[in-house]
């Protein structure tokens, strides 16, 4: 997988598809990071793992390069919806971006409980089957179950928050200029834990329609909040009421921002299989 | 100046009765709640109502800012889908506070303290009838103690 | 062009974690963490996300400045190191070489400090070397010295992860050190109970299983009371004591006063409570102790540090994976600059000045005939100002906000006949120099830093100083030529070279085998893989020493005419003297003015409301800052935040010191607190 990487990336800069192309490299001694190769030397350094995700990165470099300059980037799946999502929101130009699409392994996509462990423009790999989410365990003692004792779970994560702005600065999807978080009307400033409520939830539902889950959030917040555990119940009832999955396609609106009377509202709904929310609210 | 402080005093209010802010659409559910008050029906106290232009003009922000101040439950009255004066804006309202009820029964705050009604504006005695059902509701749900800190 | 990702180290706290900055035609417009750095694994907090904001300030200093008369005015480098070189010449041939001292910084590299105290110690013949560690861990370096022979983190941040039980004292790491606190949580969800020791409700506290609001000071009473309780009941590691350590019967004895209610009445805590927690500690298999400015703020600082590490001694809980104790260091490179001779008393690596070997060693490396006399520390330096110190060389230090009494550290910096000040923002204290140098910020020098837990990192450039300033190690170079010494350096890792041929500890750290992971130091020779934890068969001394913590409570105490504790530390979105995160916008957004906790009802009692504007007045001076009504603070305390310059806390601190380390007492000191008057209320 690695050699055709390589080998796409060769031609994509020799053919000069694109001017940069953005991946991993394995520099002097060993040091893996983030690099935007634009001759065919460097390619031989190049490597996939680990996960890092690049669409945020991809974003600013394209940002800030002259018109007419055209970036390839080496994309996993989360990282390809995470980029379709941007050029839905007029972050970027489709024209200007171009991706190489590899498959995560198996083991990675246990990790990030993926539920699409491969791009829609796949290049390179196998793609392996996704995750249920809500089959995982710790995933479901947060979303499923008695909502007291959720809620004690949760304040007592989120109770750790040192308000880093990680999250937010992480995620691919969160690009505002000026940002809620930072105003004093939404969140309390000047005081840690950062406010429980109106912080994460504020965040949360600001990425509700547009979140890929692709869990750079969660990898960048140091005090270990599952952050995208947060996101998965909405994200599961916009998938079923509506069919629709942040960043799968370039045309499908948002549904709760278009075609608004032609589709049911979407609430509080999880796989049938588990107890729904409802009746353990009501017990 | 900064808002320090804002959340520490939050918990010296008395959380026996659950505080409810309502945000009424300027058309229907605030002549409603206006008519209600005319004819002298009898409404729980602790609750303030803000007029909005359209339902649709309330965020989501504003309704986890609103429970993130200690507010045990919010209302969100706007005019009967198909009957609002600003094409199909209340859908919007309805499909948005919908998915964040979603987000609510998540982290366990619970979706039942968002309440969204439609009515018109001489359904005064509907309305009446949401306050105190909603009031009955939010006297049921656990307290959101573990949350304020 | 490209844009270019290049990986370097935070410049903000100890933690030391991994940044990755991107370069655009040799401006920073980005930082991003590094998902490969061994400490920080992908994680930064508020400060080191927004590092890169200050770096292209307008602030920054580009030119060398003089001063004439009540201004500056720029002159070259030309100029500049000929009159340094000059002024700190004729103070050395008028006073003698020991009226002239130089305060190094925990903020430059381990190269700088090195070239710095060499530059001093060569030049003057004097040891008055000294920097801010004399502040904040000064007790940590000679009382865990004393007791096991090594003044540093015994084990690794990562170790935190595997512990059972973690005693925190004094620390409120989810503010200073966040990625270290990250740690902690870490341990939590495997099941680890915490425990907070803090007078304070700190974020820390709030998460912990238990928090031990202890009276301001009596952290010697808590520790003895535990360790009394823990010899009661056989907790003690009996094995552990008589195989590794010595002076036990001293301890017993001194712990024959210590009754655990006699230590519960002084903390003003429960007896149960004590008892509880030294269970709790002594019980789990694997402890480890944090502990921070809290214990060693104090007039009884040593002490305090002793204290810590008997109890760890008792239990056997030291040298091994996960148990050890654990200071954390303030600044990135605190511990770096104490080892490579920042300090008035030791050579680099903690080799003593009055040791005559390691006096012979270095004369010979050097070349030049050296004093055995230890230097002046910084707070006597700063008190002896115009008196025995005629002439200061101060490199990225801010005395005049960071020293307490800072009203008498004016008066003291404006009687030096010529102060050097060394820095990249025209500090509070460079507005007092004669001469004010630009040095280069973090992102624009190469260097190593080393962090808490030892490890040796490597600074890289990514790009040019602004203007004309220069690299810190560069002035140094000038500087000492200027004055007659010949530094031949070309590169810091020449440098580095050098100091590894000195400190055998050091002896294989060399540049490119630090650029994977970094180092820990000890690393004797080019093979050693580095130390993940200290004294695993034997403590560094030979055998762990029981030092008996002597108890001094607290030098003021609240009375009638000052009736609250003021208590000063750090908060989460700024940085000690905030020379740096006040010039940050996102960092000032997030709090732009000075503030002080008090308690609802001490409030309530002046009559004080939310974000009313007080005035805090000790026996030294007074502050006016905006009340912040909070219940984190106990009864009768007030806490105030010290990087304001607007509202500076250490006007109101006590410079009194503790008699070993010199460290002032910054965490109590006693205060009133009266409300403005309207017409100064700002309404």
């Amino acid at each position: 997988m690695l050699q055709k990487v390589k080998d796409i990336t060769r031609s994509i800069l020799a053919e000069k598809q694109a001017d940069g192309v953005l991946g991993l490299i394995r520099g002097q001694w060993n040091i893996i990071q983030p690099h935007v190769f634009d001759n065919l030397r460097q390619v031989d350094n190049l490597v996939l793992e680990p996960k890092w995700l690049l669409a945020k990165m991809a974003m600013t470099v394209l940002r800030s390069s002259p018109e007419g300059y055209r970036l390839a980037v080496i994309a996993r799946g989360c990282d390809e919806r995470a980029l379709t999502e941007l050029v839905k929101r007029n972050q970027m130009e489709k024209d200007r971006l171009l991706t190489i699409g590899i498959a995560c392994s198996k083991e990675q996509a246990e990790i990030c409980l993926c539920q699409r462990p491969y791009p829609e423009k796949l290049d390179a790999g196998e793609p392996v089957a996704g995750v249920d989410p809500f089959a995982d365990e710790t995933t479901r003692d947060l979303l499923v179950g008695d909502s007291r004792a959720r809620m004690e779970k949760w304040a007592r994560l989120l109770k750790r928050c040192i308000k880093c702005y990680g999250c937010r600065n992480s995620c691919p999807i969160c690009v505002c200029i000026p940002c809620k978080l930072e105003d004093e009307v939404w969140v309390e400033t000047g005081v840690i834990p950062a406010e429980m409520i109106s912080y994460h939830l504020i965040r949360a539902f600001h990425l509700s329609d547009t979140c890929v889950a692709c869990g750079a959030c969660q990898e960048a917040c140091p005090v270990h909040i599952p952050l995208v555990a947060l996101q998965r119940s909405m994200r599961e009832a916009l998938r079923q009421v509506y069919g629709y999955e942040a960043g799968l396609d370039t045309e499908m609106r948002s549904p709760i921002l278009y075609d608004l009377f032609k589709k049911p509202a979407a609430g509080q709904i999880l796989p049938d299989w588990i107890n729904s929310l409802e009746n353990d609210n009501e017990s | 100046m900064t808002g320090p402080g804002r959340s520490n005093n939050r918990r010296t209010e008395e959380q026996a009765t659950p505080r409810m802010l309502v945000f009424a659409c300027k058309w229907c559910g605030l002549i409603g709640a206006d008519g209600a008050g005319k004819k002298r029906i009898p409404l729980p106290a602790s609750f303030r109502v803000i007029p909005v232009e359209c339902a649709a003009l309330v965020e989501p922000d504003a309704v986890i800012r609103a429970l993130a101040s200690g507010i045990s439950g919010v209302a969100v009255l706007g005019c009967h889908l198909g009957g609002c004066r600003f094409n199909h804006a209340n859908h919007a309202a309805l499909k948005r506070l919908e998915l964040l009820k979603t987000l609510l029964d998540a982290t366990g705050i619970g979706g039942k303290r968002l309440l969204l009604a439609f009515g018109t504006a001489h359904e005064d005695h509907q309305y009446a009838e949401v306050i105190h059902a909603f009031f009955a509701e939010l006297k049921t749900l656990p307290s959101t103690d573990p949350w304020m800190y | 062009m490209n844009p270019e990702f290049i990986k370097t180290i935070c410049p903000y706290c100890g933690t030391g974690c991994g940044l990755i900055v991107k370069v655009e035609n040799g401006r920073i417009v980005g930082t991003y963490p590094d998902r490969e750095h061994p400490v920080s694994r992908g994680t930064l907090c508020i400060k080191g996300w927004f590092a890169h904001e200050f770096v292209h300030h307008p602030d920054r200093l580009k030119t060398p400045l003089v001063r004439i008369g009540n201004r500056f005015e720029a002159i070259s480098w030309d100029e500049a190191i000929p009159l340094a070189a000059e002024k700190l010449k004729a103070t050395a041939e008028t006073y003698g070489g020991d009226a002239v001292g130089g305060l190094c910084s925990a903020k430059c590299t381990n190269e700088e400090n090195y070239l710095f105290q060499k530059l001093i110690r060569m030049a003057f013949k004097t040891n008055n070397v000294d920097h801010c560690a004399r502040l904040c861990h000064a007790p940590t370096a000679a009382g865990m010295a004393q007791t096991t022979g090594s003044g540093a983190m015994t084990n690794s941040i990562s170790d935190l992860a595997g512990a059972d039980c973690i005693l925190i004292i004094g620390s409120n790491a989810a503010e200073s050190h966040p990625i270290i606190m990250g740690e902690i949580y870490k341990a939590v969800d495997k099941g680890a109970t915490v425990i907070v020791v803090d007078p304070r409700k700190t974020a820390v506290a709030q998460n912990a299983a238990m928090h031990l609001s202890i009276n301001p000071g009596t952290d010697i009473p808590l520790l003895a009371g535990m360790m009394r309780h823990i010899l009661d009941a056989g907790l003690h590691d009996a094995a552990f004591i008589r195989e590794r350590m010595e002076g036990f019967e001293e301890l017993k004895n001194f712990l024959q006063a210590w009754t655990v209610e006699r230590a519960a009445g002084e903390c003003g805590i429960g007896g149960d409570t004590i008892r509880n927690v030294a269970e709790v500690y002594a019980k789990a298999k694997e402890a480890a102790i944090v502990y921070c400015m809290g214990i060693t703020q104090h007039a009884c600082g040593t002490a305090n540090v002793h204290a810590v590490c008997d109890l760890a001694m008792l239990c056997g809980k030291i040298g091994r994976d996960f148990s050890g104790v654990y200071p954390l260091r303030g600044q990135n490179n605190v511990q770096g600059s104490c080892d490579m001779g920042g300090l008035p008393n030791v050579y680099p690596g903690y080799q003593g000045v009055s040791d005559p070997a390691a006096q012979e060693k270095f004369q010979q490396a050097w070349e030049r005939d050296l004093s055995d006399k230890p230097g002046l520390t910084l707070t006597e330096m700063i008190g002896g100002a115009g008196k025995e110190i005629r002439a200061l060389y101060i490199m990225a230090e801010n005395p005049a906000l960071s020293d307490p009494d800072v009203n008498h550290v004016l008066e003291s910096l404006a009687k030096l006949d010529f102060l050097i000040v060394q820095d990249i923002f025209l500090t509070e204290t460079a507005k007092f120099a004669h001469l004010v140098l630009p040095a280069a910020c973090f992102a624009e020098k190469t260097g190593t830093y080393t962090n808490t837990e030892r490890r040796f990192q490597l600074l890289r450039q990514a790009i040019e100083p602004p203007g004309e300033a220069k690299g810190d190690f560069e002035i140094l170079c000038l500087l000492a030529n200027g004055l007659g010494i010949d530094f031949p350096y070309i590169h810091p890792r020449e440098v580095m070279e050098e100091i590894a041929s000195l400190v055998p500890a050091y002896g294989g750290v060399r540049f490119d085998r630090l650029e994977r992971a970094g180092l820990q130091w000890p690393c004797p020779d080019t093979y050693h893989s580095g130390t993940r934890f200290l004294h695993e068969h034997k403590f560094t001394r030979g055998k762990g020493l029981f030092v008996t913590p002597q108890y001094t409570p607290p030098f003021e105490k609240p009375d009638e005419a000052y009736p609250y504790y003021l208590n000063t530390g750090r908060m989460f979105a700024h940085y000690h003297t905030g020379t740096m995160t006040r010039r940050s916008p996102f960092l000032n957004r997030e709090l732009e003015e000075p503030y002080a906790e008090i308690h609802p009802e001490d409030a309530q009692r002046a009559g004080i409301r939310e974000g009313d504007r007080i005035r805090i007045t000790s026996r030294r001076g007074s502050i006016v800052t905006a009340a912040r009504i909070s219940e984190r603070v106990a009864k009768g305390s007030i806490f105030a935040p010290f990087h304001f310059t607007e509202a500076r806390a250490n006007i109101l601190t006590n410079p009194v010191l503790d008699p070993i380390s010199k460290i002032p007492e910054f965490k109590v000191c006693a205060v009133k607190v009266e409300k403005e008057p309207y017409e100064n209320q700002g309404r």
